[in-house]
């Protein structure tokens, strides 16, 4: 009889690629960095090593302004993971920032029947470790 | 000019294990079961085999194919990893092999064991096409389809007035179907309260708006037209045949619209390369990981405007009996989840007249769609020839 092992009760934590570190190490010093191009000065999220505008693989992280508004939600009821079981019932907004790219992340201190699109929101820093801080939403 | 893939290829044979929760087999030995089951179901020999597309990630390798059932010369062996748009995407690379003289007899093959092995937050880790969703998304708690479609869902609700009602009548329906069918997970009546009542999984998803974690392995074999024509069972060819794969395609939260999956470019392609529209069709097997994901994929193939696939199911139109049967089966929402492939085998049952109770009269022509990985599509029109 073939069994799963049961889900270790760990907290699911980013791996930074070598694209994508600047933006952790942006969250550790609790600045939103994203990544642009420098050549057509677009901007993109998540880090990846092409432009999809220009092809310039030159690129730089900048701080960008960290309001937005709703796009969408969902409330997490069911943990797919066992250590977000203490904290279901959960809200994850996505989020159309300010400055062009969309962050998925809980929403904090808003009730659900207060959820709709546009409403706005900011990001907001929590430490989980040393190394890695995660993004949570607040209301603006 | 004809489309030059369109009738070159058809589904000579199909076949399944039995859908189950619980069960002493390995993915490969129901894979292989099913493989089995489904060359034999053509008239071929497993020596007959001369193109193989498993499932991946997950079941066996072209290895294990040539190992078990003793293929003597494989000429093609190919992954199309798509999750739940993989087995009708893999339909198009099949139908390719075959219309250009590379293989003859191609066999799709899935083996799952979604019940009594890893569940589907642990699957999914193995997956490539998921890597961003674990960097970005898993630590702030998403990762599950259920969860990071659900967002779709509710702008989908929010903008078009879309409600649990309609979701509820895509869950009924397909399990008064799936009653019909002998080889279900779900053979119990399921009524709107019921469904309402069901736990919130992830909102809007409530439990009986997600499909189901089971047991089984399921296999289709395409063949060139002109061999199947002179197998064993009816001739049901592919008039059409497509994959699409949309913006962002590993970040559904980087996409301008949530809501354009893959199917918007595959959908027009199938069409025009079969010469038919939705008006068309007797009957659709539409992937239903989710009851949302059928009502979008409605609007997305024509059977009714963007924002207009909420009422659209309502009535009865999509029952036995309807204007537009659909997962005719029990689908993954009551059948089982074998990714799809047992929509394609579904279909090719109805056009063959071989769908006992659950027979949509005179059926013959119809499409099966797939939806997989953060929104990649596939679709398939199949016809019973004349």
């Amino acid at each position: 009889m073939s069994t799963a092992p049961a889900p270790a009760p760990e907290r699911p934590l980013p791996v930074p690629t070598r694209e994508s570190q600047p933006f952790w190490d942006g969250m550790r010093e609790g600045r939103f960095m994203l990544q642009h191009c420098s050549s057509c000065g677009k901007v993109r999220h998540y880090p990846r090593p092409v432009c999809p505008h220009c092809f310039s693989m030159d690129s730089e992280f900048r701080e960008a302004p960290t309001g937005g508004m709703i796009h969408t939600w969902t409330v997490c009821h069911h943990p797919f993971n066992f250590f977000f079981k203490q904290a279901a019932p959960y809200i994850v907004a996505l989020v159309d920032m300010d400055a062009g790219v969309r962050v998925n992340a809980p929403l904090r201190g808003v009730a659900e029947a207060d959820l709709r699109i546009g409403k706005r929101v900011k990001l907001a820093f929590e430490p989980i470790n040393k190394e890695v801080t995660l993004p949570f939403f607040v209301s603006e | 000019m004809a489309h030059p893939l369109r009738e070159k290829a058809a589904v000579s044979g199909i076949g399944e294990t039995a859908y189950t929760r619980g069960t002493p087999k390995s993915g490969l030995a129901l894979q292989l079961e099913a493989s089995l089951a489904a060359i034999a179901d053509a008239g071929l020999s497993p020596r007959d085999i001369d193109g193989v597309v498993p499932y991946f990630p997950g079941g066996g390798i072209a290895e294990d194919f040539i190992a078990n059932l003793g293929l003597p010369d494989l000429k093609l062996s190919l992954f199309v990893p798509m999750g739940g748009a993989t087995c009708v995407a893999a339909i198009q690379s099949a139908a390719m092999a075959v219309a250009t003289g590379v293989c003859n007899h191609v066999l799709i093959a899935v083996g799952r064991t979604g019940y009594s092995g890893a569940r589907v937050s642990t699957r999914l880790q193995q997956f490539p096409q998921f890597a961003l969703a674990a960097e970005f998304e898993a630590p702030i708690g998403m990762f599950a389809p259920a969860q990071l479609y659900a967002q779709g869902a509710r702008r989908h609700m929010e903008l078009y007035g879309t409600t649990a009602r309609q979701f509820a009548e895509v869950a009924v329906v397909t399990r008064r179907h799936a009653i019909l069918n002998g080889n279900v997970v779900m053979n119990k009546p399921l009524t709107v309260e019921e469904h309402h009542a069901s736990r919130m999984i992830a909102d809007p998803f409530r439990l009986f708006d997600c499909s189901l974690e089971s047991d089984g392995g399921a296999a289709i074999v395409i063949s060139r037209a002109d061999r199947a024509r002179d197998l064993r069972k009816p001739l049901v060819t592919i008039m059409g045949v497509a994959e699409g794969h949309p913006e962002s395609p590993a970040s559904i939260a980087q996409r301008p619209d949530l809501l354009e999956f893959g199917l918007v470019k595959a959908a027009p392609r199938a069409y025009s390369m079969a010469g038919v529209g939705p008006t068309d069709m007797d009957l659709a097997e539409i992937y239903d990981c989710f009851t949302f994901t059928v009502i979008r994929q409605l609007e997305i193939l024509g059977f009714c405007k963007t924002g207009e696939g909420g009422p659209f199911v309502m009535d009865g139109r999509i029952a036995l009996g309807g204007d537009l049967p659909i997962n005719t089966h029990g689908g993954l929402l009551s059948q089982g989840h074998v990714v799809g492939l047992n929509h394609a085998i579904e279909l090719t049952r109805q056009l063959r007249g071989e769908a006992g109770k659950a027979q949509v009269k005179d059926a013959e022509l119809g499409l099966v769609t797939g939806y997989g990985d953060m929104g990649d599509g596939s679709i398939a029109i199949l016809r019973r020839a004349a």
